[in-house]
């Protein structure tokens, strides 16, 4: 992996590393390439992926309204709120 | 450096604590991350919830390492707990050192906890996936990621277990009730143990101490080749990872938590107060994450690991077709040191072929004197028979 | 020069009508203050697992089955990633591997005749939250009551060619989603919008062209200038290569008429989908599958020809009943307790549909009990209550729950049987009135209406006008 498609990748994950922070992951990544080889040598060509690991279906609820949570307790431990919204800086479309 | 993060009065008795994943509403829950620092949750987890309804009292909430996905606690925020000479002591292990803290109740995503109590008088259950709620747990790995119990001795262990474990409408993934009854009930005594050679050979942990001790409670053992049970650590550490970074991307430092101070527009805020809050571990883990899921990869990394993760279970199938529990070492050092960690910060993601075993297929596993043992689904009571009588024979 | 053919794929997302949201308990309604629907869950904090709202599957499944698709009896869930500050949780829970629906078909009718519109497929998500942008202090505002609102997708086959197809469809799919009630799909509201993917080509020819996306259309209007634009703007591409075409998401401006490139995130591509962890497989089986089935409406059409071969109404009122399924129920309901549809159809078409486009609702809100309307009916056909005083007993059903028959009773607009009664008040009226009598008695036939509506006036109108009349008319011919 090269350090430009390293810099892609911290963008769309919203994380900015430093060079030398950098080395460290590149080192981790290759490292995960043997993880890779090793699963490669597992044939599952004919396999079915597992999702989940209890044979389940899923539980499913009635279609009924409930309010539990005020607005205000919600927003208590929110970095900047006004007037019942959370605020972000404005978003140019 | 720090053991509990937070803590109730110590006059209280009937204590248990819980690891710093698990919500509470009277303490802040953390995550061991700067993101969380002082994160009050609104509500409570289901197992915190039971336990006080049974009549439990909350000690308090022990350190966890970022997100619980380190080696024993070393990239908690709050610090790493060490002892004198420098060995890595995980934070649960120390919280229960001269405490009448009966449990503590920890969600177990990749093995930390078993290597906290690896070298400690310290007993580990991981109960059947589905079989304790993980309601109100700080998601992390949801496909593996289980409710753990540490105690002093089985019959802890189970009196933990007995109040936490029961369906929950509130975590789509329970099991109902009477499945999970009828399951145990029907649950066979362990009398054979397959132990795994290979993984004892890359361990400093050899298999004669574990053997002689189930042999002198009248269980059988015998060797097998893992073999594409050893793969698990390499599966593990791409579901695991795809997940995390699917679970921690809601923290942005736009509704709760952590926001930087230096940023003018929205990518900056995000970038900034992530960037600021987050671990290298935990970054390094998102970064690999985003990359197993990218469409270029999805098929031969992600895919991938979820149908190795069948043929794990099949392989587990016909090992337990003859067998009734595996025997591994938790790890391949009896004591980690803060040095290895400070060498090698991904030490984690090695490790984990010990623990993902168990993990990646959601089977129960007890842990004693640095030995997993890994029974059936629902075989969480013939684990603990089977620990009882070694207990009791002091071996 | 060239001819060009225009082809079209539409991605529709239809607010699915549930009460509560697709993922957690609270209220899907519209029209909360700003962030009073919402819980742990819906702002992104963790520790809440998701569990599937029934009623979600179960309006996917009806979605799919008025689309003529097949059912995945076993579907699954997925989760999308990108950042955005209308997403909570930096995830959107949707369906990627194992959508509810797939292979379906639309029956459109446009000027050029009928045509079928291929269906890929029909997903259920979420609903992402709202942005409200303040100028003043230069930020945007977060919302997330709109956060988790059940959400189907219906995904179309590039099978559409015109603007006036897409209307077509888009009117067909509306009518069918709300005639089983899967969705109210009111655009001004947003609880029905689409994206339309556009490319165009040389006509006969079997590639295709550079294909553009305009997101979040939603008014029909604006979807039609909007495609003309994109039309235009692409012919004028490809002949005068007065710019180059990329594949892109673009928004539409109404105001200024034109359509322009989006520069956010949410276009960034490659969402990095997975199968949720957290929620297991969903299996349809048998019994849930026709219970649902079994709920389904005839289709406007069916029930309009039914209306008028079996019940005998004229095709124009059958057409306007079978704009709404409120209508519709309405009718079947009343016309099934008083046993006279024609009567039904004159009552709904002449007075609830005025009453209710006074109070500006649409068809789909009536919530009139029409075993009551029925009741109503019979009441005036058995002369029991006159035609006039039905009229304000109607009214009042209209907002409240009232029984006719007793509400009539209680209210004195039950007409009298009682011609004693009835003829002492004419005998008094004809005394005060000697002019109309002497007039009437000159010839003057019209006399007597005045005579007549005073009668009325002092009965409340609980008379039988008949009846009235004869008895009128021998008083006055005895004064």
């Amino acid at each position: 992996m090269e350090k430009e498609y390293l810099i892609k990748l911290e963008k769309v994950n919203e994380l900015r590393l430093e060079d030398a922070e950098r080395e460290n992951v590149l080192a981790f990544f290759e490292k995960r390439a043997e993880d890779l080889a090793s699963l490669e040598e597992v044939e599952t060509s004919n396999i079915t992926r597992m999702v989940h690991v209890m044979p389940i279906t899923a539980g499913i609820r009635e279609d009924v309204a409930i309010k539990k949570f005020e607005r205000d307790d919600l927003q208590k431990g929110a970095p900047e709120t006004t007037d019942g919204y959370w605020q972000v800086p404005r978003l140019v479309e | 450096m720090k053991t509990f993060i937070n803590k109730t009065d110590s006059k209280l008795t009937n204590l248990v604590a819980f690891d710093d994943m698990i919500l509470t509403t009277e303490l802040p829950t953390t995550a061991g991350s700067k993101m969380l620092d002082g994160y009050v949750s609104l509500f409570e987890a289901e197992v915190v919830n039971k336990l006080k309804k049974a009549g439990y009292n909350l000690a308090g909430k022990v350190n966890v390492g970022e997100f619980n996905v380190d080696l024993m606690g070393e990239t908690s925020y709050f610090g790493a707990v060490t002892d004198e000479s420098g060995n890595l002591v995980g934070a649960i292990s120390e919280v229960m050192k001269d405490t009448d803290i009966v449990a503590t109740i920890a969600v177990d995503v990749n093995g930390a906890q078993r290597r906290a109590v690896m070298a400690t008088d310290l007993v580990y259950l991981k109960p059947t996936y589905g079989t304790v709620s993980r309601f109100g747990i700080i998601p992390t790995a949801c496909s593996g990621e289980s409710v753990c119990v540490i105690a002093r001795n089985a019959s802890d262990l189970e009196k933990i277990l007995n109040v936490i474990a029961g369906h929950d409408d509130k975590d789509g993934t329970s099991i109902d009730d009477s499945r999970m009854n009828s399951e145990k009930a029907s649950a066979k005594a362990i009398e054979k143990v397959a132990f795994l050679k290979d993984m004892f050979a890359i361990s400093e942990k050899d298999a004669c101490e574990a053997k002689k001790a189930l042999e002198s409670v009248g269980v059988a053992t015998a060797d097998i080749d893992s073999g594409v049970l050893s793969k698990a650590g390499s599966a593990w550490n791409i579901l695991m990872s795809a997940e995390l970074t699917n679970n921690v991307s809601r923290y942005d430092g736009v509704k709760f938590g952590y926001r930087s101070s230096n940023y003018t527009n929205i990518d900056e805020l995000y970038t900034n107060s992530r960037t600021e809050a987050f671990g290298e571990l935990l970054k390094t883990a998102i970064l690999y994450g985003s990359e197993v899921l990218s469409t270029n990869n999805y098929d031969k990394m992600y895919d991938k690991s979820l149908r190795v993760r069948r043929v794990i279970s099949e392989a587990m199938d016909s090992i337990f077709a003859e067998y009734d529990a595996i025997a591994l070492p938790v790890a391949s050092k009896k004591v980690f040191t803060a040095k290895d960690v400070a060498d090698n910060a991904y030490l984690a993601y090695e490790e984990s072929r010990f623990t993902a075993i168990s993990t990646i297929v959601g089977l129960p596993t007890i842990v004693k004197c640095g030995y997993q043992i890994i029974g059936r689904a629902f075989a969480e009571n013939a684990l603990l028979d089977l620990l009882r009588k070694i207990e009791k024979e002091g071996a | 020069m060239t001819k060009y053919e225009t082809v079209i794929g539409l991605e529709v997302h239809v607010e699915l009508a549930t009460k509560s949201k697709i993922f957690c308990s609270c209220s899907a309604e519209f029209g909360a203050e700003q962030n009073e629907s919402v819980c742990p869950a819906c702002c992104g904090m963790p520790g809440m697992l998701p569990i599937v709202n029934k009623k979600v599957v179960e309006l996917g499944m009806t979605a799919g089955m008025m689309l003529n698709c097949d059912i995945n009896r076993v579907t699954t869930f997925d989760k999308k990633n990108y950042y955005y500050p209308d997403l909570p949780t930096s995830y959107q829970t949707t369906q990627l591997f194992a959508p509810i629906c797939v292979n379906g078909t639309v029956e459109i009718t446009t000027s050029k005749g009928t045509k079928n519109v291929r269906i890929k497929q029909i997903h259920m998500e979420e609903d992402a939250g709202k942005l409200v942008h303040d100028d003043w202090t230069d930020t945007s505002l977060v919302d997330f009551n709109r956060t988790s609102v059940p959400l189907c997708e219906i995904v179309s086959q590039p099978d559409l060619s015109s603007a006036e197809e897409v209307v077509a469809y888009l009117e067909r799919l509306r009518s069918l989603l709300r005639f089983a009630k899967v969705s109210d799909c009111r655009m001004e509201q947003g609880s029905m919008r689409c994206d339309v993917n556009l490319s165009i080509r040389p006509e006969g020819s079997d590639k295709l062209g550079v294909r553009t996306e305009i997101k979040n259309m939603n008014s029909i209007s604006a979807i039609t200038r909007a495609i003309e634009y994109e039309v235009a703007r692409h012919i004028d591409a490809l002949e005068t290569g007065s710019e180059e075409l990329v594949q892109e998401t673009r928004r539409w401006d109404d105001i200024k008429g034109k359509s322009y490139a989006m520069r956010n995130k949410e276009t960034a591509g490659d969402y990095r989908y997975f199968p949720d962890p957290n929620i297991m497989p969903i299996v349809i089986d048998d019994e849930w599958y026709d219970s649902v089935k079994k709920t389904l409406p005839e289709f406007p059409e069916v029930k309009k020809a039914r209306y008028v071969d079996k019940l005998g109404l004229t095709e124009y009122d059958a057409d306007q009943l079978t704009r709404s399924r409120a209508l519709c129920d309405c009718f079947e309901s009343a016309s099934a307790t008083c046993g006279m549809p024609k009567e039904v159809a004159n009552w709904l078409i002449s007075d609830v549909m005025k009453m209710l486009n006074k109070k500006s609702m649409t068809f789909d809100m009536l919530s009139l009990d029409g075993n009551k309307l029925g009741q109503l009916i019979k009441l005036v056909e058995d002369g029991k209550v006159s035609r006039a005083n039905a009229k304000k007993i109607l009214s009042i059903m209209f907002d409240e729950d009232i029984n006719p028959e007793e509400y009539a009773e209680k209210n004195g607009y039950i007409v009298s049987n009682d011609t004693d009664q009835i003829a002492s008040i004419i005998s008094a009226v004809v005394a005060g009135d000697p002019k109309a009598v002497a007039d009437y008695k000159s010839g003057k036939e019209k006399a007597i209406m005045s005579l007549f509506g005073k009668c009325m006036r002092e009965l409340k109108g609980n008379c039988d006008p008949q009846v009235l009349k004869e008895l009128l008319i021998d008083i006055v011919n005895k004064a």
